[in-house]
């Protein structure tokens, strides 16, 4: 589902949703305030994303656990509180 | 002449307006509603009390006492009054005979309210009076009857030595009442007797004094009154007790009637005979009832009359205050007495100016003058004020850009991306989807509510997150988004999408034993950090890793963007060397250190290190020895890389000298070769001889206003009057080049600890997961742990205390740190990157800002 593809198609869309927020936003005198808050945001938001998305890309430790139930791989589960 | 934007500053025009003397005031108010002009003082050297308009002001300061004397009136009555806001806002100005009228009546009011009142405290203070003296009649008959029977003893005592105890507890002397009964006057025996009433807290004072002044030689009775007796001037409830002292001689009678009264006692009138007191009674008691009808009468008139002043009285607030600032305007103008015309000089944005001339002409045809206003624009080498045009969403904003300073007039004003940078650092140290809910929530309701809200009563706290709702509300929504990529909702985790892991259980799995996790095969989890790392033994070096390198690529991305600002200054302002001095070698010096670390952590995230066999290498040593060991990769990222980083560092180094030395040196360079064609800056001034200069001065001081002196009312006309103000600096090498070598020293050195700040973003956003997972543990989670009809109360409780905790401390104590987080980076980390500064804010002269100001009580 998601691979290194990732990052180039969401810097495509990105890039798409601030062409058409830069065009879009409303005419008047709060037309800079539109373009500069969809924009950042967009870009941001983006930032933030590539980031957590290119550190779990080539994971260096893998999640470790000791405290599973043998039942929680899919087996049956005993009823009762699950938290 | 483009739109005014958030982005600069407007555009500003120094205005000069000829008003014709009959519509000044007309004029003023105008424009004052319009509220987007900054007029100058042109009597500087005026003081208050000898400005044209004086008189009307001390009038007008009168009528404004008055109306505050009707509200603390009004006030002290609890009399309801209308609300500012029934009131239509945007009132027209009232004519001259309107305000007139209004000075007359308030005055009429005035001196009927105060009668009124003064009546109502007169005959308060009687009734308070003829009640205390019943109070004295009442427990004095007492002791009348109780003293008659002990005359004896009283004489015994009088007449004893001076260490007889006779200041006795009435107790005491209770027990021998009522034995005697023999009718013996006091006045046989030459005893006197004072009566009156004392404050309580003053009782054991005036016992003791009467007690050292007169040696013992009296005997007092006293009794408490069991109501509280009210001060009509104070309006205050006191406590009072009755006192009968008796003593012999008229001398000691006379002291202690001199003590009673410089201690505050009030002394009454009582007879010894008791029938006289019962008519005494009586008639004090005749007298309460015909003055409580009375009362009642005056106080219903006054709380009419206040009534119907309360109906009105914070619209002739309005009206008067507005008058007082035009008249306090008007005293800014001078007057022109060859041509009768009032002259102004005012800013105002450029955008406005056709609204401005539209507006007078108004005014004018209203008063039909034939004389129309003029309006002059003046070149000028002032520097205009900054006016940043505001709505309500991003008045908050540009409110955190304002607290740390004022733009320079046109320069890139930050206010405009911190809409969105501020509420997203925020949101990198607040991420948690259920805490943003929460805050996005509350921020939509006060929005919502922002009417009834804004006219009710603030408290402080409340008001500071009402004023800032739209900085909230962005705040809760990136709040929400990081806390979908963190994977938080109240620390517990968010499995949107299938998880890139799956636990893999050895053969022989029995609980206890750790379990690691396998990836699946060639899929990464698409959104956000995978809610499989939610609990696990490591989730801590893996989210910690994570963070701090989006806290170094979040802190380069936002020093970036802010350095670019000052190559947009740099433009704007036409100084090529700020360019080639300041903002290229800045951007090459940071790029080739922290761009550099920025692209190692984003290549080595791409390489997949286990596949290809080679240990990943460590990048915070890598960062330390490309400096101490230049040229030497323990563990190399790729190859070449020592050779690029020498080629790094020494770009980087030789961008120091450069910006130590270029823009002063180009400076120096520039100033040479103006002075050397002969021109000289304006307003610069060069002595030639001392008779000269004082020869300017006394011109200068003569007039004042050398642009009218010379009646050349030409808009071109260059005002230079002021040029002594400071505005225009001379030359100086070595001031430039000590700013210079400043600049340098503090870029070079804040590129790292600038960048290292940002390494907050991680520690409070670990410090906000760690608590909400610690509070999660502490609380709720217990509640699991019971059954039956226990576990519902359990949960009930723990969730209350769970919720209280979550909304008081992860929401509001935690919100309130990360916000002042973001504000520090903002103002530090961000804006010292290209902020300027130094500008003069525009003040315009507007009744809404004024009365926002001044009637904040009357909500």
């Amino acid at each position: 589902m998601a691979n290194g593809w990732s990052i180039i198609i969401s810097i495509i869309f990105v890039a798409a949703f601030s062409a058409v927020a830069w065009f879009a936003s409303p005419k008047g005198e709060n037309q800079t305030i539109w373009r500069s808050t969809l924009v950042l945001s967009a870009w941001s938001c983006w930032l933030m994303w590539a980031i957590t998305f290119l550190a779990q890309w080539h994971p260096l430790i893998v999640p470790e656990r000791t405290d599973l139930r043998s039942q929680y791989n899919g087996g049956p589960s005993p009823s009762g509180s699950r938290f | 002449m483009g739109k005014d934007t958030l982005f600069r500053s407007a555009d500003m025009t120094l205005t000069q307006l000829y008003v014709a003397n009959e519509i000044g005031r007309e004029v003023v108010s105008a424009l004052g509603e319009l509220g987007s002009m900054q007029f100058r003082d042109l009597n500087p050297d005026t003081s208050a009390f000898q400005r044209t308009f004086t008189q009307e002001i001390r009038r007008l300061d009168n009528v404004e006492r008055q109306l505050n004397y009707f509200r603390s009136q009004i006030e002290k009555n609890d009399i309801p009054m209308r609300s500012l806001y029934e009131f239509d806002n945007r009132m027209a100005a009232p004519s001259a005979t309107e305000i007139d009228e209004l000075a007359d009546r308030s005055q009429g009011l005035e001196q009927r309210v105060q009668s009124l009142n003064e009546s109502y405290e007169t005959l308060k203070k009687r009734e308070t009076e003829l009640t205390e003296w019943r109070w004295v009649l009442r427990e004095a008959g007492g002791f009348f009857d109780h003293a008659r029977g002990q005359t004896e003893e009283i004489r015994q005592s009088i007449d004893s030595s001076d260490d007889a105890p006779l200041l006795r507890d009435v107790e005491n002397a209770n027990g021998s009442a009522e034995q005697g009964g023999h009718q013996q006057s006091f006045s046989v025996m030459n005893i006197g007797f004072v009566a009156g009433v004392i404050p309580r807290e003053r009782m054991a004072a005036f016992e003791r004094i009467l007690w050292r002044t007169l040696r013992g030689n009296l005997y007092m009775n006293q009794s408490e009154i069991p109501d509280a007796i009210i001060d009509p001037e104070k309006n205050e409830e006191i406590h009072k007790n009755v006192f009968v002292i008796f003593a012999h001689g008229k001398e000691i009678i006379a002291k202690i009637r001199k003590i009673s009264e410089s201690l505050g006692a009030d002394i009454y009138n009582v007879d010894e005979n008791s029938e006289l007191r019962r008519d005494q009674i009586h008639e004090v008691n005749s007298r309460l009832q015909d003055l409580s009808n009375v009362l009642g009468n005056t106080k219903r008139t006054l709380d009419a009359e206040l009534t119907q002043i309360g109906r009105s009285l914070a619209a002739w607030m309005i009206v008067i205050k507005k008058e007082k600032s035009v008249y306090q305007t008007l005293n800014r103008f001078s007057y022109d007495p060859a041509r009768k015309t009032l002259v102004a000089e005012a800013w105002c944005p450029t955008n406005s100016l056709g609204l401005i001339k539209s507006t007078l002409q108004d005014v004018n045809d209203r008063a039909g003058l034939t004389v129309p206003t003029i309006v002059n624009q003046i070149e000028t080498s002032k520097t205009p004020p900054t006016y940043n045009k505001t709505n309500k969403f991003t008045l908050g904003f540009q409110t955190i850009i304002d607290a740390y300073g004022t733009a320079k007039y046109t320069e890139v004003n930050p206010g405009l991306p911190t809409i969105v940078t501020f509420p997203f650092l925020f949101a990198v140290m607040f991420g948690d989807f259920g805490h943003g809910f929460i805050m996005a929530l509350a921020a939509a309701a006060m929005i919502y509510w922002e009417k009834p809200l804004a006219r009710g009563k603030q408290d402080e706290l409340f008001g500071m997150a009402f004023y800032g709702r739209y900085i909230m509300l962005m705040m809760g929504v990136f709040s929400m988004y990081t806390g979908l990529i963190y994977c938080d909702a109240f620390s517990k985790e968010l499995s949107l999408f299938p998880s890139m892991w799956e636990w893999e259980y050895p053969a022989d799995y029995k609980p206890g034993m750790k379990v690691e996790a396998k990836r699946v095969e060639g899929y990464t989890y698409p959104f956000g950090l995978d809610w499989r790392w939610h609990d696990t033994e490591n989730d801590l070096l893996f989210s910690n890793s994570y963070k701090m390198k989006l806290s170094i690529i979040m802190g380069w991305a936002h020093m970036t963007y802010s350095l670019l600002w000052s190559y947009v200054n740099a433009r704007h302002f036409k100084s090529p060397i700020d360019i080639f001095g300041n903002f290229i070698p800045g951007m090459i010096f940071f790029q080739s250190i922290f761009g550099y670390l920025v692209f190692c952590i984003i290549y080595k995230w791409s390489i997949d290190w286990y596949a290809i066999n080679q240990p990943p290498p460590g990048l915070l040593n890598m960062l330390i020895y490309m400096f101490l060991k230049p040229g030497t990769v323990t563990e190399p990222l790729y190859s070449g890389q020592g050779t690029l980083q020498v080629i790094l560092v020494l770009v980087a180094l030789v961008q120091v000298p450069i910006l130590l030395f270029l823009k002063p040196f180009y400076l120096r360079w520039e100033h040479n070769r103006a002075r050397a064609k002969g021109y000289r800056g304006i307003g610069e001034t060069t002595t030639v001889s001392a008779v000269d200069q004082a020869d300017d001065e006394h011109e200068a001081g003569a007039n004042g206003r050398p642009s009218f002196a010379d009646s050349d009312f030409d808009g071109g006309a260059m005002i230079t009057q002021d040029m002594n103000e400071g505005e225009h600096e001379e030359f100086e090498f070595s001031e430039v080049m000590i700013h210079q070598v400043i600049h340098t020293i503090e870029f070079c050195l804040n590129c790292v600890s600038h960048t290292a700040s940002y390494l907050r973003l991680w520690a409070l956003s670990l410090a906000h997961q760690q608590l909400s997972t610690v509070l999660w543990k502490m609380t709720l989670k217990n509640a699991f742990a019971f059954s039956g009809i226990t576990g519902i109360i359990m949960i009930f409780i723990f969730f209350s205390v769970w919720f209280c905790l979550t909304i008081a401390v992860l929401v509001v104590m935690e919100g309130t740190s990360a916000m002042l987080h973001s504000l520090r980076l903002h103002w530090v980390e961000a804006m010292s990157k290209h902020f300027i500064g130094e500008g003069i804010p525009f003040e315009p002269f507007s009744f809404e800002a004024m009365l926002e100001d001044e009637m904040t009580e009357l909500k």
